[in-house]
Formats: structure tokens, C-alpha cells, sequence
């Protein structure tokens, strides 16, 4: 708790000296530590103080990224940076699209690396795994029960929640951070480092994959099953991949 | 056609070199997979209970098979909804058939609307992950991987992508038939059954959808038990049908996650049992032990008409979680093999004493419920008959003549001042006589709110040509009261 407070006075005196103006749309994450889902990593991890994105990038925010950076736009994109679904839910009249500029709604079908541009176009980057993971452990503000976010999270998976619905629409955890579970998936920076090589179940000493046996060898925790979830999900991907229902948001070290 | 096939048997013996057989049972063979395979065909795929047809085709084949994840709200009970995950639509998942040394071309696609990732483990695949690995993908995605089915077999299917456990319990799992080189001997009909259970937020028969409950799972305690996916899925209106003198194959498999089934035909005798879906048949079996993520094949002929209730027997899962399918066996009596009723006494083989019926044991609903209205009764009433009162007085309320009373046009119950409310809430024991027939039998006391007794009366009442009349939760608590 000290410690907390401690990072807490430490990053208030490096934000004023910054000016705390500039980061309206950001939080403070204070640094800490937590015990990552895999095991592997048996030790507590040490996070350090960093800034998030309130929300989840939108829309509206995405498309002036795609009008000041046209490599980015549907028509120019590479499809070694995206796949063919990218951004296939924009009309394709997109650049005189009234609604689409002020659509509140996260954006989806982006690529990690449409996503890792968006951010440095913006002077941030992305969140790295411990640091999306470690933000997102914060309960909801005004909730101290510890079972709210597996409840969040398997309403979504069983698509209680809306599908299409805004960023900031969810719940606000308690360092102000918007939607971490319940909207959308989002792309983290190192998203496919813990099981980078599906065919590492081969290796006899070091089974990496999160399926069939050496999951419940993996997993630390295995009733953190919505934890485990989102580790298979990130699993799946590769960087040019797009899905319905993965966006992002972006990060920023403390300076 | 018969001696068509014989012949077609024949010149498959004499083709398929270095194969002996006995006279029993082929000796077991596994395919070399260096012979040739000639041509590719589109694997025919079907949804429980139909099975793809019998498969023609002599030589080693390839056949490609497509097939489609989908994450979809069904229903799981009258009334009770659950966002069931499939491989292709329904739960169990598609039926897949292919022949002993066929190159099976495998494509599995991921919906883009689905909210997660999936792939496939198909135990009848010799390889890493029988195919999981090779065939994990994102929602949007597809992958394709080949195998050789080498050992003939009933073999399952599922999702085994992390956490493996819940991906099951969301119904993901199927059957694929490697069929012998020689094929399976004909037969009048194929079924195909799978069991698999729930593990849902609210108990059984709670009302609305229904959230995957993971701490039930791990504790395997589930809420339902059933028999292709939801409760009723193949019985009474859908209930596989087959005529006197037909002979039966069922591909029975069990999804788990959990529970082993004690697979068990209510007033048959499997002839032969293809033990855990194997090579190894056994005869004359009254039940046969199906492990979570196995398999059997079971054949009878069906010799007299009736009701086949297929169950897992541990029991309760039948009649208290929903194990249940039927087959429905139309056609002329043999009273050499079975003469229906004779007229006797009841005998109950646990006896009276045994089972006791306690007084007033029934719960009291302590939340006040607003009193429906008839239509909302009657709607309540229907589920809630065939959730609780079906497995006896029968769908459409006749009973079992002699053992089980009607509740059609029923003197007994129209006699009664409290309506029936008694007999729901304390049951009924001993002798009574029912539209000119005796019945002596025992009929537990049923747990229930004094909404859900009101709405059951209500429905017993108008629908089966009784009194009419609305009977309303506070006549339930008035009655508790007078106790």
C-alpha cells in the first residue's frame, strides 16, 4: 500500500511537470506487481507506472488516422499488414461519412500493425501483455467484490452485452479506465509471446499450448478460466489479422 | 439389392490383398497409408439424429470435409435458453462418415461473428492433437489439415482449444464413423445420439437464458443431462421412428465434459455392442458403459410396437436432467415375444415401506409472486407439466393404464375440493379408482412454489378436458395454510 502511494506521489510530480492537461484521456496506472495467468512465469511480475487510454480508440478517431495516413486506408493497406477484413464495416464511402466521423463505437477489424501505427502516429504505443493485463485486474470503481469482472466477462462471452455498442458503455475500473472487459478484444504490443508456437507441444520438457493436456499444466490459476480465454484468443492471431470484435487502445511510458 | 451388396462383399474380399478374415469378425487391420487414394468426394454431413449414408465407394478415397463453428443461443428446455457453441449449428455436431483408409481433407471454419477462438480434436486422427494444433483460428478464419483413417471406429470429436473444459460444455463436440474396409453390415435405420451435459447458472428448468456456471463444472454437477443437445431434442414429436421387424444401429456417443453414461434402451436388448465404439463386439447387452469423450455402437431388431426410451441409467440424469430420447417402434403386436398387459395386481417392487411420503415437505415459495393471468398460466402450465409431471401421466395426459391414472377427463380429480392441490404438494399413496380402473400405486410429493402448482392445475385442468377453471397461487397458499 505504501508502495502504491509512494508510485502515486512519484508519477503526480512527474505528470505536473508534464502537465497533467495533455493526458486528459489518459490514466495513471501505478506501478506494481501481479502473478501473471501462466505459469512459466512463477514469480510476480513488476509492472511499472505507465499511462492508458481511458477508451478504446473509435471509429471517428481511426478514420483521421486513415485520412492523415492513406497507406492505412481499406483501398492502400498491404495485405501483409492486414488482411482482407480490414476495416470491412466502413462504409465505402468512408471519407464523407458524417456518421462514421463521429462514431463513438470502439474500431474493429484493425490489425496489430494498423494498431502499433495508430498509436505512434499519435506519440503513444501499444500496451505490452502484463501492463493490458495488470490494468484490467482493477475492479470496477464502487465495486469491491471480487467475482465482478468473471461476471462482466461471461456475460460477454454469452453475448448478454450488447454487440455493437460505445466506448465507455461498460464499466470505469478504479484507476478511471473504460470497457477493459465486455466491449471489444483488444491488441496488445506482445500479444502472441506466450504461446508464440502452437507446434511447442512437441518439446517434451517445455509444453507451451493452451489446449488439451499441457493447458492444466500451464495455467496457474486454472478457474481463471475468462483469463485463460483471452490468452487462447491471443493465441489465435497473427499481426495482420482482423476480427469483428478486436480493437485497441494505447499506452505511454511515464518519462 | 441384398445379394447386390453380398456380391459387392465378395469382390471387396478377394480385392483387398493380404486381408484375412474369420468367420466371426474381420481380423483388425490398419491401413497402410502409403496405398493409393483414388478420386475425392464432398463428405455428406447431417445433424442427430440422421447419419449420412452408408458409404459405396471401395477404394481408399479423398474426402473433403467442411465444416462451420458457430456460437448461437438455442434452446435447452422449454423456456430455458443457452448460448451454445457448435460445429455446425446444432449440438451434437455434424455427423462425419468416412471409410477405413480414406485421406480425410479437413476444413474448419471459424465464424466471423463468433467471440472466440476454436479448432478441432478428432480422436480418430494418428497425429499431434489429432488436428488441434494444426487447426486453431482466430473468428474470421480457416484452416485445413489432412489425415489418414487408419483404425476403423466410432470416434469423437471437440473443440479442445483453452479453456478445453468450457468449450465442451458449451457443446462442442461431434461423432466421426471410420467405417471397416468391408463396410457395416446393412441395416433398416442409423441413428445417431449423443449425451453431453449442462452446467447452467440457475438449476434445472429455471426460466430465461441460461450463463455457463464454471465452478458446477468443476464440481461436475450439472444441471442437465441430455441427449442431443436440449431436453426433448429426439423425443415425444421428435422421437426417431422405425416399423416392427426393423433392425436399429444407434452411433451413440458421450460428450461429457464430465459424466460417464450407463447407456441403457428402455424394453430392448442390444443384440451387439461395438464396445467403445471399437472393434470388439459384444452380445446381448442390457447396458453398455460410454466414457466421456467415447463412444458405442449398438444394434437391435425391434420386434414388438412401442416406446424405445433411450436413457443413461444412472437414473436421475434420465428423469430429473433430461438423458432421454425416444424411438417409437410402430406396427403390429407379437404377443409370443411380449403380450402387453395381463390383467394382475401391481407390484411394487420397493415397496410401500420403503418409500415413504412424508407430510408437508414441500417447499414454500416465500417471494410474493403476482398472480398470472389464464393465458400465462396455461403457457407456465405446459412446461412445467412436461418438466414434472409427463415422464407418467404421458404427454397428452392418458397415463399408463394400471399403473400410471389418466388425467384426461378425470373423475377423480374433478371430485376433489382442493382441485388436486393436495396431491401436488403431499403426493398420493394407496388405492384409488380412476374412470372405472383401479390404481395402486405412489406418487411422490413434487417440490414446487404455489405459482408453479397453480399454473400445472391450471393446465391440468383446461387442457385435458377436465372442469376448466383458473386455479390461483393463493388458493395453493390457502391450502398450505388449512394444513
Amino acid at each position: 500500500m505504501i508502495r502504491y502511494l509512494g508510485s502515486w506521489i512519484l508519477a503526480g510530480l512527474i505528470l505536473s511537470g508534464v502537465g497533467l492537461s495533455a493526458q486528459e484521456d489518459m490514466s495513471l496506472i501505478p506501478a506494481g506487481s501481479y502473478t501473471p495467468f501462466i505459469k512459466g512465469i512463477t514469480e510476480e511480475v513488476e509492472v511499472e507506472g505507465f499511462l492508458l487510454d481511458k477508451y478504446a480508440v473509435t471509429n471517428a478517431d481511426f478514420l483521421e488516422f486513415v485520412k492523415a495516413n492513406p497507406d492505412w486506408s481499406p483501398e492502400n493497406v498491404k495485405s501483409l499488414f492486414a488482411d482482407s477484413g480490414y476495416l470491412t464495416h466502413w462504409p465505402v464511402n468512408y471519407l464523407n461519412d458524417k456518421d462514421l466521423e463521429s462514431n463513438m463505437e470502439p474500431v474493429v477489424n484493425v490489425s496489430w500493425f494498423a494498431a502499433n501505427a495508430y498509436c505512434k502516429w499519435k506519440g503513444k504505443r501499444l500496451p505490452t501483455l502484463h501492463e493490458w493485463e495488470y490494468a484490467a485486474l482493477a475492479l470496477p470503481k464502487n465495486d469491491s467484490d471480487s467475482a465482478a469482472l468473471t461476471r462482466i466477462n461471461s456475460d460477454w462471452y454469452s453475448r448478454k452485452t450488447a454487440v455493437h455498442a460505445k466506448v465507455g458503455s461498460t464499466y470505469e475500473n478504479q484507476y478511471g479506465v473504460w470497457d477493459m472487459y465486455g466491449l471489444v478484444w483488444e491488441w496488445v504490443d506482445n500479444f502472441n509471446t506466450v504461446i508464440s508456437n502452437e507446434d511447442s507441444r512437441n518439446n517434451e520438457d517445455a509444453p507451451q499450448g493452451l489446449f488439451c493436456g499441457s493447458a492444466s499444466l500451464n495455467a496457474s490459476d486454472a478457474s481463471d478460466y475468462v483469463a485463460f480465454i483471452r490468452f487462447a484468443y491471443r493465441g489465435s492471431l497473427k499481426a495482420n489479422y482482423t476480427t469483428r470484435k478486436m480493437g485497441f487502445r494505447c499506452a505511454k511510458t511515464i518519462k | 439389392m441384398k445379394t447386390k451388396n453380398f456380391f459387392y462383399i465378395i469382390i471387396l474380399l478377394l480385392a483387398v490383398s493380404g486381408y484375412s478374415c474369420t468367420e466371426q469378425q474381420p481380423e483388425r487391420t490398419i491401413v497402410d497409408a502409403e496405398q493409393e487414394v483414388k478420386g475425392h468426394v464432398r463428405a455428406v454431413l447431417t445433424d442427430a439424429p440422421q447419419v449420412p449414408p452408408r458409404i459405396t465407394n471401395k477404394s481408399n478415397t479423398k474426402v473433403i470435409v467442411e465444416l462451420e463453428v458457430i456460437e448461437k443461443q438455442m434452446r435447452l428446455a422449454d423456456g430455458v435458453e443457452y448460448t451454445f457453441w457448435t460445429f455446425g449449428g446444432q449440438v451434437p455436431g455434424k455427423f462425419i462418415r468416412v471409410r477405413q483408409g480414406d485421406l480425410v481433407e479437413f476444413h474448419l471454419h471459424n465464424h466471423p461473428d463468433n467471440m472466440l477462438p476454436h479448432n478441432i480434436d478428432l480422436h480418430a486422427v494418428t497425429g499431434p492433437g489429432g488436428g488441434a494444433e494444426a487447426s486453431l483460428i482466430a473468428p474470421g478464419k480457416s484452416a485445413q489439415f489432412s489425415f489418414r483413417a487408419l483404425n476403423q471406429g466410432l470416434y469423437v470429436y471437440h473443440c479442445a482449444t483453452a479453456p478445453v473444459g468450457m468449450h465442451i460444455a458449451n457443446g462442442m463436440y461431434g461423432l466421426i464413423l471410420v467405417e471397416p474396409l468391408e463396410g457395416l453390415p446393412p441395416v433398416d435405420h442409423e441413428f445417431y445420439v449423443m449425451q453431453g451435459e449442462f452446467y447452467t447458472s440457475g438449476s434445472y428448468g429455471e426460466k430465461g437464458h441460461q450463463d455457463f456456471d464454471m465452478q458446477k463444472a468443476i464440481d461436475e454437477h450439472p444441471d442437465y443431462v441430455v441427449m442431443n443437445g436440449a431436453v426433448g431434442a429426439s423425443s415425444g414429436e421428435n422421437a426417431m421412428m422405425v416399423q416392427v421387424g426393423e433392425t436399429v444401429r444407434l452411433f451413440m456417443g458421450n460428450g461429457g465434459p464430465n459424466l460417464v453414461s450407463s447407456f441403457h434402451a428402455i424394453g430392448e436388448i442390444f443384440d451387439k455392442v461395438y464396445v467403445e465404439g471399437g472393434s470388439l463386439i459384444n452380445h446381448d447387452v442390457q447396458t453398455t458403459l460410454i466414457p466421456a469423450g467415447g463412444s458405442a455402437i449398438v444394434e437391435f431388431k425391434c420386434e414388438v410396437p412401442g416406446t424405445l426410451h433411450l436413457v443413461d441409467h444412472s437414473i436421475f440424469r434420465a428423469f430429473n436432467k433430461g438423458a432421454l430420447a425416444q424411438i417409437k417402434v410402430v406396427g403390429d403386436e407379437n404377443h409370443n415375444v411380449y403380450t402387453g398387459k395381463e390383467k394382475e395386481e401391481v407390484y411394487l417392487p420397493e415397496g410401500s415401506a420403503i418409500q415413504t411420503i412424508s407430510q408437508n415437505k414441500t417447499q414454500k415459495s416465500t417471494k410474493p409472486i403476482a398472480e398470472k393471468s389464464f393465458e400465462e398460466r396455461m403457457e407456465a402450465g405446459e412446461s412445467l407439466y412436461k418438466q414434472n409431471c409427463m415422464a407418467c401421466h404421458m404427454d397428452h395426459g392418458n397415463g399408463i393404464a394400471g399403473t400410471f391414472p389418466p388425467l384426461v377427463n378425470s373423475d377423480f380429480l374433478q371430485a376433489r375440493d382442493d382441485k388436486g392441490i393436495g396431491i401436488i404438494l403431499n403426493g398420493l399413496q394407496g388405492e384409488i379408482t380412476v374412470k372405472g380402473t383401479n390404481y395402486n400405486n405412489i406418487m411422490p410429493a413434487v417440490s414446487l412454489s404455489d405459482d408453479q402448482v397453480a399454473s400445472i392445475l391450471t393446465y391440468i385442468h383446461n387442457k385435458f378436458e377436465n372442469d376448466g377453471g383458473l386455479v390461483k397461487a393463493a388458493d395453493v397458499d390457502s391450502w398450505r395454510k388449512q394444513q
